[in-house]
């Protein structure tokens, strides 16, 4: 009997597609579906009991706490979006228009020195700037102003966050914009459009997709953030990944711990894929 | 006496080190259709960009309806313009690309959507209106990209090689549209182009650029049969251009010593010529004979056949005198159907002095 040729498989492009799917379900298909079963668990006598049991996430929603960490860590992320995405389009934008190819590539190379050193070597760094008797308080003190309260507040938290994204951010914007047809843009303003104007109704448009996909990479990537809330924030309010850990150390809680990770992959996913048909969306 | 509406006055354009346009001085009158032709660099889509202000001119005056424009922004001009990619806003449906030039006037939304449908039905693709620009083909595009354009009524309309995208019938069905457009609006149109046909085929005047200076303006008929110098003559295409010194002079008529042997032409107008000095003579593919025998006219020279190509009615012969020259004659196919043209056929070109033109430079 001759094989029927269209269920015949593609063994070249199974190859290149199959270490990508083995790699999917094992690290994140099987390790997630732990996670939700973990959730079920039971804890008793501060060891933990495999079983089936809904108490964990009825006790957790039912506290006013983890509710408090949840919009204060959605409000943040969202608060570091907007600010990132905000600082980074006109860096992005001059980058784009208003250098040469060459002085973009190197000022692309200059973005990603940054990730050179870890992220939690540099929130260090800023501890030591912000710190009530830091570089930033004694260079105030100079002037006769402050000392303020720069560590352990929010403003840290942001400030952590912004260190975190903002260059991945402003390259991803960089990306987007330097591939708008300039044509488009002439034709704007051949069309009577002026040069801000052009900005917001013919640029902002057309790099739709790498504006939102930045700022979706700066949104999860602060969202699930632990480092900046925790030195630099100092874990007031805590956030939901310092919610995770203060409930893993009390009681050996790792099922209620559990209910928070899922709760916060479920709500990235959200985001990430309104945001992301958003961003593919025909015009409305 | 009124300006024409658009002056180019000495202007330079220089681009680093290159300069893309020298010392350009052009008239477009209003209510034309002028083709700017020439070869890829030869600065023509630079001359059309100055005209929008997406390029500045590094020196010189260009003025349109009196006024000095070297300094006005592209948006601030009302000269819309047809570019070849098209540049149509992929975010926005056909409708509203139309209405953007109303928009940026500050139309209010009804006002915009009414005069964009009346250009949509006018260029025959208001069942378009609510399509997405990637929806349309390569022609309505095209009508959507004209619309665009005309809908806040210039008085000037800049195209950009806009055909080159275009298959070869559409491209027909377009110049159609054009002219069309043109002739019922009476505004300007200055239309940009490598292509013969299209210029030769819609202009009123046509303009040939070569490095970045004009080498002849006239009209498409006065380029073709009497182009200015080697340049336009070689340009233009199907011409044999032979070259050679003048052996005789007499009563209106010169003979050249050419590559193919002496050729008979008339002496020009207002030009005095001398035995020895050199000419070149241009003698038209279209206007030569083609026979198997030799037959009584001015210039006769015998040739044989090296190849033919044939692109439906027209007929193009390459042929080789004896002395190795290569000679073009352009036909009817119906005219050579009794001739053999099996490569290597003894065939006699043929021609009348008064077809002859005298390059004048």
């Amino acid at each position: 009997m001759a094989a029927d040729p269209r269920v015949r498989i593609n063994w070249f492009a199974a190859t290149w597609r199959l270490p990508m799917l083995v790699w999917q379900f094992l690290f994140f298909v099987v390790p997630l579906l732990f996670l939700v079963y973990l959730s079920f668990w039971l804890v008793r006598n501060y060891r933990m009991v495999p079983g089936f049991d809904t108490v964990n996430w009825v006790k957790m929603f039912a506290k006013g706490y983890f509710w408090d960490a949840y919009y204060f860590t959605f409000g943040m992320a969202l608060l570091a979006t907007v600010v990132t995405s905000c600082l980074a389009f006109p860096c992005a934008y001059a980058l784009s228009f208003k250098l040469s190819e060459t002085a973009r590539r190197w000022a692309i190379f200059f973005l990603i020195i940054p990730f050179f050193t870890s992220y939690l070597v540099r929130i260090y760094a800023w501890q030591v700037l912000l710190a009530e008797n830091g570089v930033i308080n004694a260079a105030l003190a100079v002037i006769g102003a402050g000392p303020y309260a720069l560590l352990n507040t929010k403003l840290g938290t942001v400030i952590g966050y912004l260190t975190l994204t903002l260059p991945l951010v402003v390259i991803l914007q960089t990306l987007s914009l330097a591939s708008i047809d300039r044509n488009l843009i002439e034709a704007a303003h051949n069309l009577g459009c002026g040069r801000l104007r052009t900005v917001f109704t013919v640029i902002v448009p057309l790099a739709k997709v790498g504006l939102i996909i930045g700022a979706v990479f700066c949104f999860i990537l602060s969202f699930g953030d632990f480092v900046s809330p925790y030195y630099l924030g100092g874990s007031k309010p805590p956030t939901l990944s310092i919610l995770i850990i203060d409930t893993t150390k009390s009681g050996q809680q790792w099922p209620r711990a559990a209910v928070v990770a899922v709760t916060m992959i479920a709500t990235l996913l959200l985001v990430a894929f309104a945001a992301v048909s958003a961003a593919y969306r025909k015009r409305a | 006496m009124a300006e024409p509406l658009v002056v180019f006055e000495r202007v330079v354009k220089r681009f680093g080190e290159f300069a893309a346009v020298k010392d350009l001085d052009l008239e477009i009158n209003e209510g034309e259709f002028l083709a700017i032709m020439g070869p890829s660099g030869c600065g023509k889509t630079t001359t059309l960009r100055m005209l929008a202000g997406l390029e500045q001119p590094s020196d010189g005056e260009i003025r349109l309806a009196g006024r000095r424009m070297n300094d006005v922004k592209p948006s601030e001009r009302d000269t819309p313009m047809v570019w070849q990619t098209l540049a149509l806003f992929p975010f926005l449906n056909v409708v509203k690309n139309v209405e953007f030039g109303l928009k940026m006037r500050g139309l209010d939304a009804p006002a915009r959507n009414a005069k964009a449908m009346e250009w949509l039905k006018r260029l025959e693709i208001a069942e378009f209106a609510e399509r997405d620009i990637a929806q349309l083909s390569g022609g309505q595009r095209q009508r959507v990209a004209l619309a665009r354009a005309l809908v806040t009524e210039p008085q000037i309309l800049l195209l950009d090689e806009p055909l080159s995208a275009l298959d070869a019938h559409l491209v027909i069905r377009m110049q159609g549209v054009l002219t069309r457009l043109q002739r019922e609006l009476g505004i300007t149109f200055v239309y940009v182009t490598h292509s013969q046909s299209e210029a030769f085929a819609m202009a009123d005047r046509v303009v040939i650029m070569a490095k970045g200076e004009v080498e002849q303006v006239g009209v498409p008929r006065a380029i073709y049969r009497e182009p200015v110098n080697r340049f336009v003559a070689e340009f233009v295409g199907r011409n044999n251009i032979l070259t050679g010194e003048v052996t005789g002079c007499d009563a209106g008529t010169v003979t050249v010593q050419s590559e193919v042997g002496p050729c008979i032409a008339p002496l020009p107008d207002n030009r005095s010529v001398a035995v020895g000095d050199r000419l070149d003579l241009v003698v038209s593919a279209d206007v030569v004979t083609v026979s198997a025998t030799a037959i009584e006219m001015d210039n006769v020279v015998a040739c044989s056949l090296i190849s033919e190509e044939f692109v439906g009615s027209v007929v193009t012969l390459f042929l080789e005198t004896d002395g190795g020259a290569e000679l073009k004659a352009q036909l009817q196919q119906r005219d050579i159907e009794n001739l053999d043209t099996r490569s290597g056929t003894r065939l006699f070109l043929s021609w009348q002095r008064s077809s002859v033109h005298v390059l004048p430079q």
